[in-house]
Protein backbone atom coordinates (compact mmCIF):
# COMPACT_ATOMS: atom_id res chain seq x y z
CA UNK A 1 0.00 0.00 0.00
CA UNK A 2 0.83 3.32 -1.30
CA UNK A 3 2.25 5.14 2.77
CA UNK A 4 0.27 8.48 1.62
CA UNK A 5 -1.63 9.25 -1.49
CA UNK A 6 -4.94 11.60 -0.62
CA UNK A 7 -6.75 10.79 -3.82
CA UNK A 8 -9.36 14.06 -3.06
CA UNK A 9 -5.96 15.69 -3.54
CA UNK A 10 -4.98 14.45 -6.61
CA UNK A 11 -8.62 14.60 -8.64
CA UNK A 12 -8.34 18.33 -7.48
CA UNK A 13 -4.85 18.99 -9.18
CA UNK A 14 -6.10 17.62 -12.13
CA UNK A 15 -8.86 19.66 -12.06
CA UNK A 16 -7.37 22.82 -11.18
CA UNK A 17 -7.38 25.49 -13.50
CA UNK A 18 -3.52 26.06 -13.57
CA UNK A 19 -3.55 22.47 -14.92
CA UNK A 20 -5.65 23.22 -17.09
CA UNK A 21 -4.45 26.57 -18.56
CA UNK A 22 -1.06 24.60 -18.39
CA UNK A 23 -1.57 21.81 -20.38
CA UNK A 24 -3.63 24.15 -23.08
CA UNK A 25 -0.45 26.27 -23.11
CA UNK A 26 2.20 23.41 -23.63
CA UNK A 27 0.00 22.22 -26.55
CA UNK A 28 -1.09 25.25 -28.18
CA UNK A 29 2.94 26.29 -28.16
CA UNK A 30 4.00 22.88 -29.34
CA UNK A 31 1.39 22.95 -32.02
CA UNK A 32 1.87 26.55 -33.08
CA UNK A 33 5.98 26.15 -33.22
CA UNK A 34 6.21 23.07 -35.06
CA UNK A 35 3.73 24.74 -37.59
CA UNK A 36 5.96 27.14 -38.20
CA UNK A 37 9.06 25.01 -38.10
CA UNK A 38 7.80 22.79 -40.95
CA UNK A 39 6.69 26.13 -42.81
CA UNK A 40 10.52 27.15 -42.33
CA UNK A 41 11.86 23.70 -43.05
CA UNK A 42 10.23 23.31 -46.35
CA UNK A 43 12.45 25.73 -48.06
CA UNK A 44 15.50 24.86 -46.57
CA UNK A 45 15.13 21.35 -47.43
CA UNK A 46 14.43 22.43 -50.77
CA UNK A 47 17.62 24.67 -50.54
CA UNK A 48 20.12 22.22 -49.63
CA UNK A 49 19.66 20.84 -52.93
CA UNK A 50 19.70 23.84 -54.67
CA UNK A 51 22.00 24.28 -57.59
CA UNK A 52 23.42 27.64 -56.61
CA UNK A 53 26.55 27.34 -53.86
CA UNK A 54 25.03 30.50 -51.53
CA UNK A 55 22.30 28.78 -51.12
CA UNK A 56 23.44 25.30 -50.04
CA UNK A 57 25.75 27.38 -47.64
CA UNK A 58 22.83 29.48 -46.34
CA UNK A 59 20.82 26.31 -45.30
CA UNK A 60 24.51 24.43 -43.52
CA UNK A 61 24.64 28.49 -41.44
CA UNK A 62 21.13 27.74 -40.60
CA UNK A 63 21.18 24.39 -39.55
CA UNK A 64 24.67 24.44 -37.87
CA UNK A 65 23.85 27.51 -35.51
CA UNK A 66 20.39 26.40 -34.48
CA UNK A 67 21.18 22.60 -34.17
CA UNK A 68 24.65 24.06 -31.63
CA UNK A 69 23.14 26.47 -29.37
CA UNK A 70 20.98 25.11 -26.58
CA UNK A 71 17.36 25.68 -26.86
CA UNK A 72 17.40 26.77 -23.14
CA UNK A 73 20.13 29.56 -24.42
CA UNK A 74 17.97 30.32 -27.56
CA UNK A 75 14.87 30.71 -25.48
CA UNK A 76 17.06 33.43 -22.73
CA UNK A 77 18.77 34.97 -26.08
CA UNK A 78 15.18 35.72 -27.79
CA UNK A 79 13.61 36.98 -24.53
CA UNK A 80 16.24 39.35 -22.99
CA UNK A 81 18.75 40.08 -25.93
CA UNK A 82 16.82 41.23 -28.49
CA UNK A 83 15.19 43.86 -26.67
CA UNK A 84 18.42 44.78 -25.52
CA UNK A 85 19.44 45.32 -28.67
CA UNK A 86 16.28 46.51 -30.69
CA UNK A 87 13.97 48.58 -29.39
CA UNK A 88 11.06 47.19 -30.69
CA UNK A 89 11.29 44.23 -29.10
CA UNK A 90 10.84 45.89 -26.36
CA UNK A 91 7.05 46.57 -26.90
CA UNK A 92 4.38 45.04 -24.94
CA UNK A 93 3.28 42.76 -28.15
CA UNK A 94 6.36 40.94 -27.77
CA UNK A 95 4.82 38.37 -24.99
CA UNK A 96 6.86 35.54 -23.15
CA UNK A 97 4.71 33.01 -25.09
CA UNK A 98 5.17 34.80 -28.54
CA UNK A 99 9.43 34.82 -27.89
CA UNK A 100 9.13 30.80 -26.90
CA UNK A 101 6.95 30.22 -29.89
CA UNK A 102 10.21 32.30 -32.06
CA UNK A 103 12.62 30.55 -30.32
CA UNK A 104 11.18 26.67 -30.76
CA UNK A 105 10.52 27.71 -34.05
CA UNK A 106 13.39 28.23 -35.42
CA UNK A 107 15.57 25.61 -32.92
CA UNK A 108 12.40 22.83 -34.59
CA UNK A 109 13.14 24.15 -38.34
CA UNK A 110 16.66 22.99 -38.01
CA UNK A 111 15.71 19.26 -37.13
CA UNK A 112 12.72 19.75 -39.53
CA UNK A 113 14.29 20.66 -42.30
CA UNK A 114 16.55 17.36 -42.10
CA UNK A 115 13.06 15.01 -42.28
CA UNK A 116 11.86 16.68 -45.01
CA UNK A 117 15.24 16.45 -46.94
CA UNK A 118 14.91 12.63 -46.29
CA UNK A 119 11.11 12.32 -47.13
CA UNK A 120 12.36 14.05 -50.65
CA UNK A 121 14.79 11.57 -51.00
CA UNK A 122 12.82 8.68 -50.27
CA UNK A 123 10.63 9.59 -53.46
CA UNK A 124 11.57 7.49 -56.41
CA UNK A 125 13.06 9.91 -58.67
CA UNK A 126 11.44 7.92 -61.56
CA UNK A 127 8.30 10.17 -60.71
CA UNK A 128 9.57 12.85 -61.09
CA UNK A 129 10.55 11.72 -64.47
CA UNK A 130 7.31 10.70 -65.61
CA UNK A 131 5.96 14.21 -64.29
CA UNK A 132 8.42 15.59 -67.00
CA UNK A 133 7.74 13.23 -69.59
CA UNK A 134 4.12 14.27 -69.49
CA UNK A 135 4.75 18.48 -69.47
CA UNK A 136 4.26 19.04 -65.77
CA UNK A 137 6.23 21.93 -64.13
CA UNK A 138 8.47 21.24 -61.48
CA UNK A 139 6.34 23.09 -58.94
CA UNK A 140 3.19 20.74 -59.96
CA UNK A 141 5.01 17.83 -59.31
CA UNK A 142 6.43 18.99 -56.48
CA UNK A 143 2.51 19.72 -55.21
CA UNK A 144 1.18 16.87 -56.61
CA UNK A 145 3.55 13.82 -56.62
CA UNK A 146 6.32 13.91 -54.76
CA UNK A 147 5.25 16.19 -51.55
CA UNK A 148 2.18 13.43 -50.81
CA UNK A 149 4.47 10.38 -50.93
CA UNK A 150 6.82 12.43 -48.79
CA UNK A 151 4.44 12.75 -46.30
CA UNK A 152 4.55 9.44 -45.70
CA UNK A 153 7.33 8.98 -44.44
CA UNK A 154 7.67 12.35 -42.84
CA UNK A 155 4.91 11.15 -40.44
CA UNK A 156 6.34 8.99 -37.64
CA UNK A 157 9.71 11.16 -36.88
CA UNK A 158 7.56 14.23 -36.79
CA UNK A 159 5.23 12.43 -33.86
CA UNK A 160 8.42 12.16 -32.41
CA UNK A 161 9.65 15.96 -32.61
CA UNK A 162 5.66 16.61 -31.45
CA UNK A 163 6.68 14.85 -27.94
CA UNK A 164 10.06 16.25 -28.14
CA UNK A 165 8.44 19.52 -28.79
CA UNK A 166 6.16 18.91 -25.79
CA UNK A 167 8.64 18.69 -23.52
CA UNK A 168 10.89 20.97 -24.55
CA UNK A 169 7.99 23.68 -23.76
CA UNK A 170 8.72 23.26 -19.93
CA UNK A 171 12.12 25.00 -20.92
CA UNK A 172 9.92 28.33 -21.19
CA UNK A 173 9.16 28.29 -18.10
CA UNK A 174 12.74 30.24 -17.79
CA UNK A 175 10.78 33.05 -19.40
CA UNK A 176 7.63 32.97 -17.19
CA UNK A 177 5.43 30.91 -19.81
CA UNK A 178 3.53 29.14 -17.10
CA UNK A 179 3.01 25.74 -18.68
CA UNK A 180 1.98 22.46 -17.26
CA UNK A 181 5.24 21.44 -15.40
CA UNK A 182 5.92 24.87 -13.84
CA UNK A 183 2.07 24.83 -12.90
CA UNK A 184 3.08 21.28 -11.38
CA UNK A 185 6.42 22.86 -9.58
CA UNK A 186 4.64 25.90 -8.17
CA UNK A 187 1.52 23.24 -6.79
CA UNK A 188 4.20 21.30 -5.39
CA UNK A 189 5.94 24.25 -3.54
CA UNK A 190 2.58 25.09 -2.20
CA UNK A 191 0.81 21.23 -1.10
CA UNK A 192 4.10 19.40 -0.38
CA UNK A 193 2.06 16.46 -1.43
CA UNK A 194 4.60 15.57 -4.56
CA UNK A 195 2.89 12.36 -5.08
CA UNK A 196 -0.59 13.55 -5.95
CA UNK A 197 0.79 16.88 -7.52
CA UNK A 198 2.95 15.00 -10.55
CA UNK A 199 0.68 12.17 -10.63
CA UNK A 200 -1.52 14.56 -12.10
CA UNK A 201 1.12 16.10 -14.52
CA UNK A 202 2.14 13.16 -15.49
CA UNK A 203 -1.77 11.70 -16.43
CA UNK A 204 -1.87 15.19 -18.72
CA UNK A 205 1.33 14.37 -20.62
CA UNK A 206 0.50 10.60 -20.69
CA UNK A 207 -2.78 11.82 -21.92
CA UNK A 208 -1.46 14.66 -24.67
CA UNK A 209 0.83 11.42 -25.97
CA UNK A 210 -1.74 8.86 -26.15
CA UNK A 211 -3.88 11.57 -28.51
CA UNK A 212 -1.22 12.42 -30.95
CA UNK A 213 -0.43 8.39 -31.44
CA UNK A 214 -3.73 7.85 -32.34
CA UNK A 215 -3.92 11.18 -34.64
CA UNK A 216 -0.51 9.98 -35.94
CA UNK A 217 -1.94 6.35 -36.93
CA UNK A 218 -4.93 7.91 -38.66
CA UNK A 219 -3.11 9.99 -40.36
CA UNK A 220 -0.69 7.52 -41.49
CA UNK A 221 -3.46 5.57 -42.93
CA UNK A 222 -4.77 8.61 -45.04
CA UNK A 223 -1.52 8.69 -46.68
CA UNK A 224 -1.80 4.86 -47.43
CA UNK A 225 -2.12 4.69 -51.13
CA UNK A 226 -4.69 2.13 -51.68
CA UNK A 227 -8.43 2.53 -51.98
CA UNK A 228 -11.09 2.31 -50.10
CA UNK A 229 -12.79 -0.96 -50.46
CA UNK A 230 -9.19 -2.86 -50.25
CA UNK A 231 -8.38 -0.90 -47.17
CA UNK A 232 -11.74 -1.93 -45.17
CA UNK A 233 -10.51 -5.29 -46.32
CA UNK A 234 -7.53 -6.26 -44.57
CA UNK A 235 -7.53 -9.59 -44.37
CA UNK A 236 -8.49 -10.86 -40.92
CA UNK A 237 -5.52 -13.71 -39.64
CA UNK A 238 -6.72 -17.40 -40.18
CA UNK A 239 -8.01 -18.79 -37.63
CA UNK A 240 -5.77 -21.75 -36.24
CA UNK A 241 -7.12 -25.52 -37.10
CA UNK A 242 -9.44 -26.52 -34.04
CA UNK A 243 -7.76 -29.95 -33.85
CA UNK A 244 -10.68 -31.25 -31.67
CA UNK B 1 11.14 19.82 -94.94
CA UNK B 2 10.85 16.70 -94.48
CA UNK B 3 7.90 14.37 -93.15
CA UNK B 4 9.82 12.81 -90.00
CA UNK B 5 7.42 13.40 -86.99
CA UNK B 6 10.52 12.75 -84.90
CA UNK B 7 14.16 13.48 -85.47
CA UNK B 8 17.64 13.32 -84.15
CA UNK B 9 20.67 15.32 -85.98
CA UNK B 10 23.95 13.66 -85.16
CA UNK B 11 22.94 13.55 -81.38
CA UNK B 12 26.14 13.61 -78.95
CA UNK B 13 25.92 12.92 -75.09
CA UNK B 14 28.62 12.34 -72.85
CA UNK B 15 28.69 11.34 -68.80
CA UNK B 16 31.27 12.53 -66.95
CA UNK B 17 33.25 12.19 -69.92
CA UNK B 18 31.99 9.05 -71.63
CA UNK B 19 30.31 9.33 -74.66
CA UNK B 20 26.96 7.72 -74.22
CA UNK B 21 25.57 8.76 -77.76
CA UNK B 22 27.87 9.44 -80.72
CA UNK B 23 26.45 11.08 -83.74
CA UNK B 24 23.33 9.54 -83.46
CA UNK B 25 21.07 10.47 -86.55
CA UNK B 26 17.57 8.78 -86.88
CA UNK B 27 14.47 9.72 -88.60
CA UNK B 28 10.79 8.27 -87.59
CA UNK B 29 8.41 9.48 -90.12
CA UNK B 30 4.53 8.92 -89.24
CA UNK B 31 3.41 5.85 -88.62
CA UNK B 32 6.35 4.24 -88.30
CA UNK B 33 7.33 2.23 -85.81
CA UNK B 34 11.26 1.83 -85.31
CA UNK B 35 12.21 -0.86 -82.69
CA UNK B 36 15.94 -0.19 -81.14
CA UNK B 37 17.81 -3.11 -80.24
CA UNK B 38 21.63 -3.69 -78.36
CA UNK B 39 23.38 -4.69 -75.31
CA UNK B 40 22.58 -3.07 -72.46
CA UNK B 41 25.31 1.00 -72.29
CA UNK B 42 24.70 0.90 -75.43
CA UNK B 43 23.30 4.41 -75.31
CA UNK B 44 19.41 2.64 -76.13
CA UNK B 45 17.50 4.77 -73.22
CA UNK B 46 19.66 7.83 -73.37
CA UNK B 47 18.68 8.31 -77.14
CA UNK B 48 14.78 7.47 -76.07
CA UNK B 49 15.55 10.35 -73.27
CA UNK B 50 16.60 12.78 -75.62
CA UNK B 51 14.66 11.99 -78.00
CA UNK B 52 11.56 12.61 -75.38
CA UNK B 53 13.43 16.02 -73.93
CA UNK B 54 14.12 14.96 -70.80
CA UNK B 55 17.96 15.17 -71.65
CA UNK B 56 19.55 18.16 -72.72
CA UNK B 57 21.92 17.29 -76.00
CA UNK B 58 25.75 17.95 -76.07
CA UNK B 59 25.47 18.49 -79.74
CA UNK B 60 22.91 18.30 -82.53
CA UNK B 61 19.80 18.16 -82.32
CA UNK B 62 15.82 16.91 -81.79
CA UNK B 63 13.40 17.92 -83.97
CA UNK B 64 9.56 17.51 -83.52
CA UNK B 65 7.45 17.81 -86.93
CA UNK B 66 10.50 19.83 -87.96
CA UNK B 67 11.00 22.30 -85.05
CA UNK B 68 14.33 22.38 -83.67
CA UNK B 69 13.39 21.67 -79.73
CA UNK B 70 16.59 20.66 -78.38
CA UNK B 71 17.95 23.86 -77.95
CA UNK B 72 14.92 25.39 -75.91
CA UNK B 73 15.25 26.48 -72.04
CA UNK B 74 13.52 24.17 -69.25
CA UNK B 75 10.48 26.49 -69.38
CA UNK B 76 9.71 26.08 -72.81
CA UNK B 77 10.77 22.56 -73.13
CA UNK B 78 7.72 21.78 -70.67
CA UNK B 79 4.85 22.08 -72.93
CA UNK B 80 6.38 20.31 -75.89
CA UNK B 81 7.72 17.27 -73.72
CA UNK B 82 3.83 16.54 -73.48
CA UNK B 83 3.52 15.90 -77.17
CA UNK B 84 5.98 12.98 -76.88
CA UNK B 85 4.50 10.32 -75.14
CA UNK B 86 6.69 8.38 -73.00
CA UNK B 87 6.85 4.62 -71.74
CA UNK B 88 9.02 3.43 -68.65
CA UNK B 89 10.44 0.43 -68.15
CA UNK B 90 9.34 0.76 -64.41
CA UNK B 91 6.11 2.14 -65.05
CA UNK B 92 6.42 5.12 -62.59
CA UNK B 93 3.00 5.82 -62.37
CA UNK B 94 2.20 8.10 -59.18
CA UNK B 95 2.23 5.93 -56.62
CA UNK B 96 -0.31 8.43 -54.43
CA UNK B 97 -2.58 8.24 -57.32
CA UNK B 98 -5.29 5.83 -58.75
CA UNK B 99 -5.20 4.79 -61.97
CA UNK B 100 -7.92 7.78 -63.08
CA UNK B 101 -6.17 9.96 -61.60
CA UNK B 102 -2.74 9.26 -62.95
CA UNK B 103 -4.20 9.42 -66.44
CA UNK B 104 -6.26 12.94 -65.97
CA UNK B 105 -3.58 14.82 -64.15
CA UNK B 106 -1.76 16.19 -66.61
CA UNK B 107 -5.07 17.09 -68.66
CA UNK B 108 -5.35 19.37 -65.53
CA UNK B 109 -2.62 20.72 -64.74
CA UNK B 110 -0.63 20.96 -68.71
CA UNK B 111 -3.29 21.03 -71.07
CA UNK B 112 -6.24 23.04 -68.42
CA UNK B 113 -8.69 21.08 -69.23
CA UNK B 114 -11.62 21.08 -66.75
CA UNK B 115 -11.79 18.47 -64.33
CA UNK B 116 -14.93 16.84 -65.71
CA UNK B 117 -14.00 16.77 -69.09
CA UNK B 118 -10.48 15.46 -68.37
CA UNK B 119 -12.03 12.44 -66.25
CA UNK B 120 -14.09 11.29 -69.28
CA UNK B 121 -11.79 11.64 -71.38
CA UNK B 122 -9.58 9.44 -69.30
CA UNK B 123 -12.15 7.11 -68.82
CA UNK B 124 -12.24 6.66 -72.47
CA UNK B 125 -8.34 6.12 -72.64
CA UNK B 126 -8.43 3.72 -69.54
CA UNK B 127 -11.01 1.64 -71.26
CA UNK B 128 -8.90 1.60 -74.25
CA UNK B 129 -6.82 -0.30 -72.50
CA UNK B 130 -8.97 -2.33 -70.89
CA UNK B 131 -8.67 -1.40 -67.31
CA UNK B 132 -11.80 0.76 -67.11
CA UNK B 133 -12.65 -1.52 -64.11
CA UNK B 134 -9.49 -0.26 -62.39
CA UNK B 135 -10.23 3.28 -62.59
CA UNK B 136 -10.07 3.54 -59.10
CA UNK B 137 -7.35 1.72 -57.78
CA UNK B 138 -3.58 2.67 -56.89
CA UNK B 139 -0.64 1.15 -58.88
CA UNK B 140 0.12 -0.57 -55.58
CA UNK B 141 -2.93 -2.71 -55.75
CA UNK B 142 -2.37 -3.78 -59.94
CA UNK B 143 -0.17 -6.33 -61.39
CA UNK B 144 2.99 -4.99 -63.41
CA UNK B 145 1.15 -5.21 -66.81
CA UNK B 146 -1.84 -3.58 -65.74
CA UNK B 147 0.41 -1.03 -64.05
CA UNK B 148 2.33 -0.69 -67.44
CA UNK B 149 -1.26 -0.63 -69.68
CA UNK B 150 -2.11 2.71 -67.32
CA UNK B 151 1.02 4.09 -67.92
CA UNK B 152 0.60 3.74 -71.76
CA UNK B 153 -3.10 5.63 -71.24
CA UNK B 154 -1.14 8.06 -69.60
CA UNK B 155 0.93 9.17 -72.17
CA UNK B 156 -1.44 8.46 -75.05
CA UNK B 157 -4.17 10.70 -73.33
CA UNK B 158 -2.40 13.53 -74.79
CA UNK B 159 -2.48 13.11 -77.69
CA UNK B 160 1.17 12.51 -78.63
CA UNK B 161 2.40 12.91 -81.83
CA UNK B 162 4.50 10.07 -81.49
CA UNK B 163 4.98 7.23 -78.64
CA UNK B 164 8.63 6.25 -77.08
CA UNK B 165 8.46 3.04 -75.17
CA UNK B 166 11.52 2.35 -72.82
CA UNK B 167 11.82 -1.48 -72.43
CA UNK B 168 8.22 -1.85 -71.46
CA UNK B 169 8.22 -5.06 -71.03
CA UNK B 170 11.32 -6.27 -69.24
CA UNK B 171 10.45 -5.68 -65.61
CA UNK B 172 7.03 -8.35 -66.27
CA UNK B 173 6.49 -11.31 -65.18
CA UNK B 174 6.75 -13.34 -68.77
CA UNK B 175 2.76 -14.21 -68.57
CA UNK B 176 2.08 -10.46 -68.28
CA UNK B 177 4.03 -9.54 -71.07
CA UNK B 178 1.30 -10.90 -73.49
CA UNK B 179 -1.38 -8.04 -72.56
CA UNK B 180 1.21 -4.78 -72.75
CA UNK B 181 2.45 -6.11 -76.39
CA UNK B 182 -0.96 -6.37 -77.45
CA UNK B 183 -1.84 -2.92 -76.37
CA UNK B 184 1.48 -1.57 -78.58
CA UNK B 185 0.61 -3.49 -81.73
CA UNK B 186 -2.91 -2.23 -81.73
CA UNK B 187 -1.43 1.37 -81.18
CA UNK B 188 0.69 0.74 -84.36
CA UNK B 189 -2.40 -0.95 -86.29
CA UNK B 190 -3.53 2.64 -85.67
CA UNK B 191 -1.03 3.91 -87.10
CA UNK B 192 0.87 5.99 -84.13
CA UNK B 193 4.38 7.10 -84.30
CA UNK B 194 6.49 4.70 -82.44
CA UNK B 195 9.96 4.16 -81.31
CA UNK B 196 10.38 1.12 -78.96
CA UNK B 197 13.60 0.08 -76.92
CA UNK B 198 12.84 -3.56 -76.89
CA UNK B 199 14.18 -7.14 -76.86
CA UNK B 200 11.20 -8.68 -77.72
CA UNK B 201 11.64 -10.03 -81.57
CA UNK B 202 8.51 -11.46 -82.01
CA UNK B 203 6.67 -8.21 -81.67
CA UNK B 204 9.60 -6.13 -83.78
CA UNK B 205 9.06 -8.73 -86.56
CA UNK B 206 5.31 -8.21 -86.65
CA UNK B 207 4.80 -4.64 -86.20
CA UNK B 208 8.49 -2.84 -87.29
CA UNK B 209 8.59 -0.78 -89.74
CA UNK B 210 12.38 -1.19 -89.34
CA UNK B 211 14.57 -2.62 -86.48
CA UNK B 212 17.95 -0.63 -85.41
CA UNK B 213 21.37 -2.02 -83.76
CA UNK B 214 22.75 0.06 -81.28
CA UNK B 215 26.52 -0.39 -80.28
CA UNK B 216 28.74 2.14 -78.15
CA UNK B 217 26.54 4.60 -78.73
CA UNK B 218 26.19 4.54 -82.13
CA UNK B 219 23.57 3.08 -84.32
CA UNK B 220 25.37 0.19 -86.87
CA UNK B 221 22.40 -0.67 -88.69
CA UNK B 222 18.58 -0.27 -89.69
CA UNK B 223 16.72 -2.60 -92.25
CA UNK B 224 13.20 -3.49 -92.32
CA UNK B 225 12.68 -6.84 -90.28
CA UNK B 226 12.33 -8.98 -92.79
CA UNK B 227 16.54 -8.42 -93.95
CA UNK B 228 17.66 -7.89 -90.66
CA UNK B 229 16.54 -10.87 -88.87
CA UNK B 230 17.51 -13.07 -91.94
CA UNK B 231 20.81 -11.32 -93.12
CA UNK B 232 22.50 -9.13 -90.80
CA UNK B 233 25.00 -6.85 -92.64
CA UNK B 234 27.38 -6.54 -89.13
CA UNK B 235 29.14 -9.22 -87.37
CA UNK B 236 28.04 -7.32 -84.31
CA UNK B 237 23.97 -7.57 -84.67
CA UNK B 238 24.84 -11.17 -85.78
CA UNK B 239 26.75 -11.94 -82.57
CA UNK B 240 23.69 -10.26 -80.08
CA UNK B 241 20.87 -11.90 -82.27
CA UNK B 242 22.23 -15.22 -81.19
CA UNK B 243 22.57 -14.17 -77.62
CA UNK B 244 18.93 -13.19 -78.13
CA UNK B 245 16.97 -16.05 -79.53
Amino acid sequence: MLASFDTHLFWEVLHSGPYWKGALLAIGLTCASLGAACLIAFPLALGRASRRRAVRALVFVYSWFFRATPTLLLLLIVWDVLPQLWRVFAGSWFTPFFAAFVALSLNEAAYMAEIIRAGLLSVDPGQELAGRALGMKRWQILRRVIVPQAVRIVIPPTGNEFITLLKLTSLASVISVHELLTAAQEQASIKFSFPEVYGAALVYYLVIVSVLMFLQSRLELRFTFRSRGRRATVPLPVAAHDAR
Amino acid sequence: MTDAVLRADGVEKSYDGLKVLDQVSLDVARGQVKVIIGPSGSGKSTLLRCLALLEPVDAGAVYLDDERLSDLKERELAAHRSEIGMVFQRFNLFQNMSALRNVMTALVDVRRLPKREARERALEFLDRVGLADKADSYPEELSGGQQQRVAIARALVMRPKAMLFDEPTSALDVELVREVLEVMEGLARDGMTMVVVSHELRFAQHVASSILMMDQGKIIEEAPPQQFFSAPRHERTRRFLALVE
